[in-house]
């Protein structure tokens, strides 16, 4: 009886999960994406946008191993960016 | 505490009246402190000492430096690269960690050291009644003052992103919450986010820095002398304090004999046409350096001094 009513719970929390993670994946896109910007803005002059001084960058790299991965994940998915949205707003 | 920046082309005499001013501070009772940030210095011939980059007691009351910008630079520089590649200590086996090594050649580290030395001294030694600055000629001078706005209007900036990030990545913990891992360990608290910590810490600094030298206990003196160029540098760089909210008070009329008064006459009122600044006039060949004298006529520490 016991083993039904966890095995009952873990089906449910797995669908939480599912759920949650579904209305939050727009939120989440778009936090990455203001990540990538801000990383992008910080390391601006490697790319040719005008950036802040060297020093703000220099300060804040040792805490940015996040935004770095994520810039780096973007950059590999750069030529298929649409295919994202698509997914993401449920498009076939 | 009361700061005094001399500024002005290079040549017209900004070492000469720092150190006179300094000098007869001191001879005031005022306990003074003569810091040299031209990276051409020339404090040290004028006393006829050997200064460093630390402060050295050269009589009662009179205390003088050189700033060693390279050293500074390559110190901050070092410190920060070395908590770099602590961090991204596993680039070691690749030898990635040399790359950070390029940093040293950013553009700006030099102006952002001189920077960080002026705000140390102005915080650190407050028990000095004067800090006497003498500053590299215009450009660099302008470029090294202007840094706290710039600086604080990048920060205003990249606060504002941040902060929208922290707000979703706070949406996102409340609705995932203990469903998922990955949510919970990126901080989403202001409090928390060292980025934010480390943006707010900077910019508390430069906040510092920017309303104190906008304050009343600094002077801005600007020197020229009566020649034209010297009168085009002036005004940018009037120009250029003007824009930054840092007026002069002072004026300095340098190398003034009977053979240029007329013309000295006409560049003061070009130059100060429209301004409440203090003017002074220094005769040429007044101060005299030597190892031994050093003598001035003209009163300077009336000017600051009350």
């Amino acid at each position: 009886m016991k083993k039904i009513l966890n095995t009952l719970k873990e089906i449910l929390r797995v669908i939480g999960i599912a759920h949650r993670g579904k209305i939050t994946e727009i939120t989440a896109y778009e936090e990455r994406e203001l990540e990538n910007i801000f990383i992008l803005l910080l390391l601006g002059s490697f790319s040719g946008i005008p950036s802040p001084p060297a020093f703000i960058a220099v300060e804040l790299f040792p805490y940015l191993q996040h935004e770095l991965h994520i810039l780096e994940q973007r950059a590999q998915a750069a030529d298929d960016a649409l295919s994202e949205l698509a997914g993401l707003f449920d498009i076939d | 505490m009361k700061t005094i920046f001399f500024t002005g082309k290079g040549g017209v005499g900004k070492s000469t009246l720092s150190a006179a001013t300094a000098w007869q501070l001191a001879e005031r009772g005022e306990n003074t402190l003569a810091v040299s940030f031209d990276p051409a210095h020339n404090l040290g011939d004028i006393f006829g000492v050997k200064l460093s980059d630390s402060k050295k007691k050269f009589k009662d009351k009179l205390y003088l430096m050189e700033i060693d910008l390279e050293k500074r630079s390559e110190k901050y520089i070092k410190d920060n690269i070395g908590l770099l590649e602590s961090i991204y200590s596993y680039l070691k086996p690749f030898n990635m960690d040399r790359y950070f090594q390029t940093l040293k050649y950013s553009p700006g580290i030099e102006e952002y050291a001189s920077l960080t030395a002026m705000e140390q001294l102005i915080r650190e030694e407050t028990r000095f009644d004067f800090i006497v600055f003498d500053t590299p000629p215009t450009g660099l001078t302008i470029r090294i003052l202007a840094l706290p706005s710039v600086t604080l209007a990048w920060i205003e900036r990249l606060k504002r992103i941040r902060r929208e990030i922290l707000e979703k990545r706070y949406t996102i913990h409340k609705i995932r919450g203990k469903y998922s891992e990955e949510g919970t360990k990126l901080a989403y608290n202001e409090d928390d986010d060292m980025v934010m910590k480390k943006l707010k810490e900077v910019e508390e600094r430069f906040f510092r820095l920017k309303s104190f030298l906008q304050s009343d206990d600094n002077s801005i003196v600007v020197v020229f002398n009566p020649d034209f160029l010297s009168l085009r540098e002036s005004q940018r760089l009037i120009g250029g304090l003007n824009e930054l909210g840092m007026p002069f008070r002072i004026a300095i009329d340098n190398k003034i004999c009977r053979e240029n008064l007329q013309r000295a006459e006409s560049i003061e009122r070009e130059l100060l046409s429209d301004s409440k600044a203090t003017l002074l006039r220094v005769k040429e060949n007044s101060s005299y350096v030597s190892e031994k004298t050093y003598i001035i006529e003209e009163n300077l520490s009336d000017l600051f001094a009350q």
